[in-house]
């Protein structure tokens, strides 16, 4: 929005003129781009000459006209991002076409038999439930509690607590899946047994949990960063007209940050689907629904961890693989779908509040 | 009650104030004694001594960063919200010292109304806005159990909004679309908003940050004719720079300048037409400021 | 209802009194009971333990008996006017509905499980007296809403707790679930739920509720969610590095010289070793790091420079931002697949696990990371100096060269920082791409580089073998048992969690240092 307001840059740029060679410079460049992209694709011990060639040509192109070198490069990187997503998609798609062509849409049936890969049976339902299950779960202990954090952080804590206390949060939403997982195997399903008599080692309910914690620290601090973003003058406005700093609190500033919250409460939901290694290290791999559906301390699997697990041994198996890359494409589309509902969400919060900054 | 000058004052900074005596009839609102306050160690008032008297119009003048801001904050003790204000002396309401350890802070909000500076509706309709006062005090009951059972008090929020927007002159303009979100008002429009929000919770005093001072030539006017209407009715404190405002709308004038001090209080025409110190007469004058 | 704000009304707040007083009590009360309920699950006292020969289940039942019987007579006094209150006259649903789930609970599982009814009786008995709550709930005057369900429950509670009707040693299988419930949990679960409600409710009774006491019971609740739930990270990190610190530093000593040797970290794993290490593992660790940078940042700081400078909002910019949405929310698994499937066919014969793949796959995750920081860094470089370097004649490449890059160098960097922090902890992608069992030694990329007669003309085989990685070998204790103890694990999960958190830490630092002094 900010940079469609610098009209200056235009104007610059139709001032400066373009040499013949800096043209041809920067076709080349461009040209063995596109020869990198085929070669890469097809023969990618050859794909060392294009990039020779693009070196030489950017160097030339810096040499003779830094400004508009530097802008091509510099918008090569940015349609980098956009062909990554697109290579992901692609062969996401593409390596799960035989899974698709074998089950159509059975792979989301809803009656056993699921999984049998020696009968060659690759229905997702299973993992696609686990990981409903899980999130669910997760989302009810992250969602209320990360942003009744959030709240106690932005509007009650002293500021010096607070100074404190969000950098500690934020260091802590970066303590790595695998040791949540660590201690998940070690710790969580062991006391699970213990306490609830469970016959088998880890459940939805356990990596639920144990995800709901890990995902607790990334709401707060994406929360809290929503709440501080509500204009103090609001909440001086409703204060000076005598209203406690609670009854603000929940019909000022949570309102007006609305957007920023459920980006937050969205934000956990992505990181608990796509959550893998404590998902994977603390259930039990059983590619079946758990009997009955509203079981949670049962041990099925989740798409992700189908994923980690059985990887090892679909790697010889074209069509089991193929299930695998399944279950990767549903999980980028809910992923996706998450964050441009988000995104959806935001604008149209932005669109109501008009020119609230 | 005439003012009495030297309560709890050190006569060293009586004279260094040039503190003028003034009396004026009719109660006080509020009495100020020795008000010093400190941001961290910057002094921004220095011993303010006053008596704002009720239902008229009390301009607070000044350069900026005088304190007069920070002086109308203290009446509400909205400076209670900046953590490094640390506020001496006493101020009393009503005969009340709104500093003291039993202070309902809620109630004396309540009792003392504030429009800010920028205007600061809150992103709801204009309705809502008017109403959120009343609601959240328990005055008006809308929720949906109250309607499901008939005790509904929709009727008395759409009069008493009708009855706050007419009060803030603002009826006319926006009467047909109260359920239109506040914040696609214009800049004037929001702050006559802002303060028929003040006047849904029935105040006795209305404080005013410079209100206009975010307003175009048109919207300020209006925002000054509505001044003096509520001065009927409120005891109202109005902060200023703009001094041609001051000697139009305000009874009492109070001149502040800076370094916190509080040079001269008194009749509005008494202080443009014959200030007492050389210092206020330079600052009205624009020598200085 | 508006008794309370008559204009009669002063200022000054009435906060004295037997009965809040009481009410305050009742809250420290409760308070304690639900620390020692904490305390209770996590181990720390067992269940049937007793504290100065009072069994532990008998003095939750007392404790919640005192505080249910003042949340009561505090409610019945304020609502027979004996005190002074400001309650409103009628709740409302919010306050309604946790009364009705309430009695739905408390009925359903007493009618269902103790009295054994079939559920032709529970479910209706269960389904009228939660009505019948919701409505007294949202009807009644607030301070008994506020009270009598709450302390009524806290003394239903003590009663179970005192009647021994659940003790420790009880159990219940509920049907079709597989667990066993035990009271081991029962009991200080239970005492928790009814010490926070009677917590919840004496603390709205000590404000004499009405909006004053609501605000006091939210306080307490997010107080305490705030309380516990920082205890409970800093309690996994404590715990991770009680149990891992001590094997990590085993055999640490001085010399030679002022050198440090400690084994743990210093050594590979094999027979070799006196003390097995994860060297390798942290070498592993670095080079992935490492190749990822080389990789992303180029491409992210370009990419947010082209943004932030260059692009006019568009379609174009619509879909780049999409598309770092897309890779930033892109669960690290499927990048894992990605990998697999494209790069790893073409960087080695046979596709095998190798580092290179590593590198680029992690690169491919830290590039959003970076674009996003940094384009908001770039961002957030006020445009007044844009237009002063614009109106001194320079261009505006070297406007952005010149002054908009270095202002906005502390954003990115810090950004990079964080970035890394989240990708040496990954573990998803490494073991599909790159990883393969406990390395005897140490990777050697810089040595691995020799010149060849065709193309690609350098090959590096260090580059294109698997190699092991702090997160991967945390990963493979659990698997598989390599690397032997339980003990190992923990240790390389206190060094991973040190690795990534001094990461985070420094990143937190530099931008805090750096908004310091923007704002100063």
């Amino acid at each position: 929005m900010i940079s469609s307001i610098r009209p200056y840059r235009s104007r610059l740029d139709a001032l400066s003129e373009r040499a013949t060679d800096e043209v041809v410079a920067g076709a080349i460049g461009a040209l063995s781009v596109v020869a990198f992209g085929a070669l890469f694709l097809a023969l990618p011990t050859y794909s060392v000459f294009p990039v020779v060639t693009f070196a030489l040509a950017a160097a030339y192109g810096w040499y003779r006209n830094q400004g508009a070198t530097a802008k091509s490069l510099t918008f090569l990187a940015t349609a980098s991002t956009v062909i990554i997503l697109g290579l992901i998609v692609v062969y996401l798609l593409w390596k799960s076409l035989l899974v698709f062509r074998i089950m159509g849409l059975d792979l989301f049936r809803l009656a056993s038999p699921f999984w049998e890969t020696s009968k060659r049976t690759f229905a997702l339902t299973p993992m696609i439930w686990g990981t409903v299950v899980t999130t669910l779960i997760a989302t009810c202990v992250a969602g209320p509690l990360g942003i009744a954090g959030a709240i106690f952080i932005a509007e009650m804590a002293p500021p010096r607590a607070r100074g404190v206390v969000k950098p500690a949060v934020e260091m802590l939403a970066g303590i790595p899946s695998i040791v949540y997982g660590f201690i998940g195997f070690n710790v969580v399903n062991p006391a699970m047994s213990d306490y609830l008599g469970l016959v088998s080692l880890g459940s939805l309910f356990a990596v639920g949990l144990v995800i709901g914690v890990m995902a607790l620290p990334t709401v707060v601090s994406v929360a809290e960063d929503a709440v501080t973003a509500v204009p103090d003058e609001m909440t001086d406005g409703a204060l000076a007209l005598g209203t406690t700093d609670w009854q603000s609190i929940k019909s000022v500033v949570i309102p007006a940050s609305f957007s920023g919250l459920s980006a937050a409460v969205l934000l956990g939901i992505g990181r608990a689907v796509g959550e893998t290694m404590a998902a994977t290290v603390m259930l039990g791999h059983n590619q079946a629904l758990p009997d009955p559906l509203y079981d949670v301390f049962a041990n099925t699997e989740t798409l992700t961890t189908l994923i980690a697990s059985q990887y090892g041994n679909a790697i010889t198996r074209d069509d089991f693989m193929s299930a695998l890359f399944a279950a990767g494409v549903v999980l980028f589309v809910t992923v996706l779908c998450l964050s441009l509902l988000s995104r959806y969400i935001e604008a149209r919060m932005q669109s109501t509040l008009g020119g609230s900054t | 009650m005439s003012v009495e000058t030297t309560v709890n004052g050190e006569p060293e900074e009586q004279i260094e104030t040039e503190w003028t005596e003034y009396g004026f009839g009719g109660d006080a609102a509020f009495s100020v004694r020795d008000l010093d306050v400190y941001y961290d160690d910057d002094r921004a008032l220095r011993s303010i001594d006053i008596d704002i008297p009720e239902e008229s119009v009390t301009a607070l003048i000044g350069p900026s960063g005088c304190g007069k801001s920070t002086f109308l904050r203290c009446l509400n003790r909205m400076n209670d919200r900046i953590r490094a204000a640390r506020i001496e002396g006493s101020v009393a309401f009503r005969d009340r010292d709104i500093y003291g350890t039993d202070v309902d802070l809620v109630e004396l909000r309540r009792r003392i109304g504030m429009v800010f500076q920028q205007p600061n509706p809150f992103p709801k309709s204009i309705r809502d806005n008017i109403a959120y006062g009343p609601r959240k005090h328990g005055d008006i009951n809308t929720g949906l159990l109250s309607r499901l059972l008939g005790g509904d008090d929709r009727e008395r929020e759409e009069e008493l909004v009708e009855r706050c927007l007419r009060g803030a002159a603002l009826w006319e303009e926006v009467s047909d679309r109260l359920d239109d979100n506040a914040l696609g008002l214009s800049g004037g429009q929001q702050q006559r908003l802002c303060i028929a929000r003040a006047l849904a919770v029935d105040p006795e005093v209305i404080l005013m940050d410079e209100p206009a001072s975010a307003l175009d030539p048109i919207a300020t006017s209006k925002i000054e004719d509505l001044v003096e209407d509520l001065a009927e009715e409120y005891t109202v404190v109005i902060v200023t720079h703009n001094m041609q405002q001051a000697a139009r709308i305000s009874d009492q004038t109070a001149v502040f300048l800076t370094g916190g001090h509080l040079v001269e209080y008194g009749d509005t025409d008494q202080i443009f037409e014959n200030p007492q110190s050389q210092r206020v007469e330079d600052y009205i004058t624009g020598k200085f400021g | 209802m508006s008794a309370s704000h008559a204009s009669s009304a002063t200022i000054e707040d009435d906060r004295s009194g037997v009965a809040r007083s009481a009410a305050t009590t009742a809250v420290g009360l409760s308070v304690l009971t639900m620390l020692l309920a904490v305390a209770n699950v996590l181990n720390w006292i067992t269940t049937d333990a007793s504290v100065a020969s009072v069994a532990l289940s008998t003095l939750y039942g007392v404790a919640l008996a005192v505080a249910g019987v003042v949340t009561v007579a505090v409610g019945l006094l304020s609502a027979s006017a004996v005190i002074d209150a400001n309650a409103n006259d009628t709740s409302g649903v919010l306050s309604g509905l946790p009364v009705g789930l309430l009695a739905l609970s408390v009925v359903g599982l007493v009618a269902s499980q103790t009295l054994g009814y079939g559920v032709a009786i529970w479910a209706p008995a269960a389904l009228v007296c939660a009505v019948a709550a919701f409505l007294f709930g949202s009807l009644a005057r607030e301070d008994l809403t506020a009270t009598l369900p709450w302390g009524g429950f806290a003394l239903f509670v003590a009663a179970v707790l005192l009647a021994g009707v659940i003790t420790p040693s009880w159990t219940w299988d509920p049907r079709h679930l597989g667990v066993a419930l035990t009271g081991t949990i029962t009991v200080p679960c239970l005492a928790f739920a009814a010490s926070l409600a009677t917590a919840w409710a004496a603390a709205k009774a000590t404000q004499g509720f009405g909006a004053r006491g609501r605000q006091a019971g939210a306080y307490l609740l997010i107080g305490a969610n705030a309380l516990f739930m920082l205890s409970l990270l800093v309690l996994l990190v404590a715990f991770v590095v009680e149990k891992g610190a001590g094997h990590a530093l085993r055999g640490i000593h001085l010399g030679p010289g002022l050198s440090v040797h400690v084994p743990f970290v210093m050594n590979g794993a094999g027979l070799g070793y006196d003390i097995d290490g994860v060297f390798p593992a942290i070498v592993g660790t670095f080079w992935l790091v490492f190749g990822a940078l080389v990789f992303a940042v180029p491409l992210g700081v370009g990419a947010a420079v082209f943004l932030a400078e260059y692009a006019e909002r568009g379609r174009f910019t619509t879909v780049v931002d999409i598309a770092t949405d897309g890779l930033w929310s892109t669960p690290s698994i499927v990048y894992g697949l990605f990998g697999y499937a494209f790069i790893l066919p073409r960087l080695s014969p046979g596709g095998r696990p190798n580092v290179l793949a590593g590198m680029l796959v992690l690169g491919f995750m830290l590039i959003p990371l970076v674009l996003i920081t940094s384009r908001e860094a770039i961002d957030s470089v006020p445009d007044a100096y844009r237009d002063a370097s614009v109106a001194l004649g320079v261009g505006r490449w070297e406007t952005i060269r010149s002054v908009v890059l270095p202002a906005a160098v502390p954003g990115v960097i810090t950004g990079i920082i964080l970035g890394v922090g989240r990708i040496a902890g990954e573990t998803a992608p490494i073991i599909l791409v790159a990883a393969g069992g406990l390395n005897a030694d140490p990777i050697r990329v810089i040595h691995g580089f020799r010149f060849t007669s065709s193309p690609p003309f350098v090959a590096n085989d260090a580059l294109l073998s698997a190699t092991n990685a702090l997160p991967y070998q945390v990963y493979a204790v659990i698997e598989t048992g390599v690397g032997g103890s339980e003990s190992f694990g923990w240790a390389s999960a206190f060094v991973l969690l040190l690795v990534v958190l001094c990461f985070y830490a420094v990143g937190i630092a530099t931008r805090m240092y750096f908004q310091r002094k923007l704002e100063r």
